[in-house]
């Protein structure tokens, strides 16, 4: 079985959803083209909770892409977090950065959507198209849901739910940020 | 076709060390900083390196660089410091000198400190909440962060451990830098009850370090050691040679039976076809599993990757040479075993990494992956350890005769002493007529029977030489194989040009037109799509050829005449070439070969044999003596 390119878990698939929902009412033709921009790795992402930023390469010009997302509230963080326990519980080997296609069902089941819906996001684009999202937009939230599909814990996070017990910051190193140049040598 | 990224490579390129500024900046007093991957202490922080290493009474060790973490302003850096670095025993034993306290920086106070303290559970702890940065700052492969003090203090005692272990065990070899390094790697993963990869290029010497490891525990139980059908007598030989203490249990051949039990720190070898139907095995609690050439369970569905991983052990080591890390499937078939739930399911494996890597070249996935296996691989190629290594690497090979083989082997001498030899010339012809055949059994049966194809599984030769060439082609490295014989250089390039993949496998020998000839030469060592094998017969390869690029030499068959093997091996290795030439000599274990190579090797026994002109000087001898050095050594076989 091939995977599916875009979505290939259902952490991921949550976001092709939201994306492709634009098309329900009629083919939509800047789908196509944004799944092409992010197949040719021309979205550069990075996030953070509640956060995407990218830099989409389309057309010669280099568009930076802003996107903010909707955090959960403080009460669906605090029922998310009861159910990761009960399913990091139940699959105690997970690779880092993991997380249970069946955590992703307990949500759904609870109404907590892992994705937003394209109207609940504010998304910034410097592009001169009037049209919105418009298709670096729309590329980002492809390139997104494929970096899900890599790190289904990245799903989680950028809602603002707490991911720490699967994926701890490298254990047993300390970033170069992280160290103070005053006390580098202790004397 | 996609091309697989490489997931061992950082994501992010090493780029730094020429982006960054030429000056390092040095905070003017020494410091000191253990790095782990040199297994060795580092000097450094000041300009004048060695004069201040001397003022501090330290030794001075050899010269270096290692990649830090320095003070830049405002900043922590990555950084290229010139070092020097100090073997762990020496450095221990300087640092326990008193020195008056306040002199020294930090760095090097909290090393005094820590050498003195080193059985002291909780003073250790203590010493890593102070410890300056400086006093731990190895950098991570991508530059981007140091080693916590609690870990990199665990990992400084564990390798003072690990060399205290070996000192107390006899291992009858000098271990490279490299191989300290390994052993140390090594000795930790049972310690942490972590199996790993030693994933070496090959000819570095995995073999030796394993070794090392099953000999540094005695105590707490029996070890297994699983490999091919053709490398059982090269680990008895390795094990007996290395470390002779150790008591070694073959458990192979129709007649196996493992004792009902085994001593602990005793190594019972085995092969992959007895794994896969022995339950006795399976039964057993091991303490140190070693999978040698690993890749043999690279088929998870596979009925030995079954079996291999129902083995119970306190760490399972896999060996293998070729890069696995380009080849994810594989690459979680050897986990799977030897770090069970690290990769995840095969399934959430595949969806997670094999997908984005191999079908969209994920950048994102290859780091992810790489910085999961990291801790639990170590691949060192010829290239990073260079400076440790001699211009010439020799490797003997010791292979397992088959029954084939060795009921071909004992008829031939049989009927041989039975009709006769007779005297004078007769006598010559008829000895030099046996010495062939023996010669060709131990080749491959399919010489010997004058047949068209030369199978695997018949000659433990040809098994062990087709795997090691397709390791080197995999490494994207060239060989030239040498053999006296056209017909067995005929078989092995059929099979060659048959499995490697790489095109008709050539075959320079004496009825090629001398214009043919060059052809082949100038094709292997210019041509960009040049097959990566050579085979050449030892006596068309005269003087005068040019095969430099080459960085592997096989002996298949013997010469006899170290002299002219010397020869055929220069042709790959010219003085002054820059790359290392490795050259691994085939020998069938027990057999003429075996017994005429440890001649050679000891310059004992008949002195002419030792001296070369091999076949002439057998012919002279007794009945009595000729039969001593051609018999089938049974001890050596099973």
């Amino acid at each position: 079985m091939i995977a599916a390119e875009f979505g290939s878990t259902p952490w991921g698939r949550a976001w092709v959803r939201s994306v492709a929902a634009i098309a329900a009412s009629g083919p939509n033709a800047l789908l196509p083209r944004a799944r092409t921009l992010a197949r040719n790795h021309a979205v550069e992402l990075t996030t953070e909770p509640g956060r995407i930023e990218a830099r989409v390469s389309a057309a010669d010009a280099v568009q930076p892409v802003h996107i903010d997302v909707p955090l959960w509230s403080p009460q669906t963080q605090a029922q998310v977090r009861r159910l990761l326990e009960k399913s990091l519980a139940e699959h105690p080997v997970l690779i880092a950065g993991d997380l249970s296609d069946s955590f992703e069902a307990d949500l759904r089941q609870e109404g907590i959507p892992v994705a937003a819906g394209l109207d609940e996001l504010r998304a910034e684009c410097a592009c001169r198209s009037r049209k919105r999202p418009c298709v670096h937009i729309l590329a980002t939230l492809y390139a997104l849901a494929q970096q899900i599909d890599e790190r289904p814990a990245l799903a989680v996070g950028l809602r603002g739910g707490a991911t720490d017990p699967v994926a701890p910051p490298l254990p047993g190193w300390i970033a170069l940020t992280a160290l103070d140049p005053v006390a580098f040598y202790g004397d | 076709m996609p091309v697989a990224a490489n997931p061992l490579q950082p994501a992010t390129p090493r780029a730094g060390v020429a982006s960054e500024p030429d000056a390092v900046p040095l905070p003017g007093r020494l410091q000191a900083t253990f790095v782990p991957n040199e297994n060795a202490m580092a000097w450094w922080g000041v300009q004048l390196l060695e004069q201040a290493v001397q003022e501090h009474g330290l030794p001075a060790g050899r010269p270096g660089t290692c990649r830090l973490a320095v003070a830049d302003g405002s900043r922590v850096r990555a950084a290229t410091v010139p070092v020097r670095l100090v073997d762990l025993d020496s450095a221990v034993h300087a640092l326990r000198t008193p020195v008056p306290p306040d002199e020294e920086s930090a760095s090097l106070r909290t090393w005094r400190e820590a050498v003195r303290m080193l059985d002291d559970d909780d003073a250790f702890a203590a010493l890593g909440e102070r410890m300056p940065a400086a006093a731990h700052g190895a950098l991570n492969a991508e530059g981007t962060a140091i080693v916590t003090p609690t870990v990199l203090l665990t990992e400084f005692r564990q390798a003072l451990r690990a060399r205290a272990a070996l000192r107390s065990t006899t291992i009858h070899a000098t271990l490279r830098p490299y191989q300290q390094h390994g052993v140390a790697w090594l000795t930790a993963r049972p310690r942490s009850g972590q199996g790993g990869v030693l994933a070496d290029e090959m000819g570095l010497g995995k073999t030796l370090q394993a070794i090392c490891l099953l000999a540094s525990r005695r105590t707490v139980g029996p070890h297994l050691v699983v490999c091919p059908t053709s490398l059982i007598g090269n680990w008895r030989r390795e094990l007996a040679r290395f470390s002779p203490d150790t008591v070694v249990v073959s458990h192979h051949g129709a007649q196996r039976k493992l004792p009902s039990t085994v001593p602990p720190g005793a190594v019972v070898i085995t092969s992959y076809p007895v794994l896969r139907r022995d339950t006795a095995l399976t039964r057993t609690r091991w303490d140190v599993v070693i999978l040698d050439e690993a890749q043999q369970i690279k088929n998870p569905d596979a009925q030995v990757s079954r079996a291999a991983a129902k083995l119970t052990a306190t760490a399972a080591i896999a060996m293998t040479g070729t890069p696995v890390e380009n080849r994810l499937d594989e690459l979680w078939a050897i986990l799977h075993v030897t770090n069970p739930g690290l990769l995840g399911s095969r399934n959430r494996f595949r969806q997670l990494f094999v997908t984005p890597i191999e079908q969209r070249r994920s950048a994102t996935a290859a780091a992810a992956l790489h910085t999961l296996i990291q801790p639990h691989l170590l691949r060192r190629t010829k290239a990073d350890v260079a400076a440790d290594l001699p211009p010439k690497l020799y490797s003997t090979v010791v292979c397992t005769l088959s029954d084939e083989q060795a009921r071909l082997y004992r008829k031939a001498v049989d009927r041989a002493f039975s009709d006769g030899f007779g005297v004078g010339i007769a006598r010559r012809g008829r000895v030099l007529a046996l010495l062939t055949e023996l010669k060709q059994i131990c080749n491959h049966p399919a010489q010997y029977l004058r047949e068209e194809k030369a199978e695997l599984g018949r000659s433990g030769k040809f098994d062990r030489a087709a795997e090691m060439l397709a390791e080197i082609v995999d490494d994207g490295e060239r060989a030239l194989v040498f053999t006296q014989y056209r017909a067995m250089g005929e078989l092995l390039a059929d099979h060659l040009t048959e499995t490697l993949g790489a095109g008709p496998t050539p075959f320079l020998h004496g009825g090629l037109s001398a214009g043919r000839r060059e052809e082949l030469v100038r094709d292997f060592q210019e041509s960009a799509d040049a097959p990566p094998v050579l085979l050449l017969s030892l006596r068309a390869a005269g003087f005068g050829l040019n095969l430099t690029r080459a960085t592997h030499v096989m002996h298949y068959d013997r010469w006899w005449n170290p002299a002219v093997e010397e020869q055929a091996t220069d042709r790959a290795h010219r003085i002054g070439q820059r790359r290392g030439v490795t050259v691994h000599t085939l020998v069938t274990g027990g057999t003429l070969e075996d017994h005429i190579a440890a001649m050679h090797e000891n310059k004992r026994g008949f002195a002419k044999i030792a001296l070369g002109r091999t076949d002439a000087a057998l012919a002279r001898l007794s009945d009595e003596e000729l039969h001593a050095v051609i018999d089938l050594d049974s001890g050596a076989l099973a």
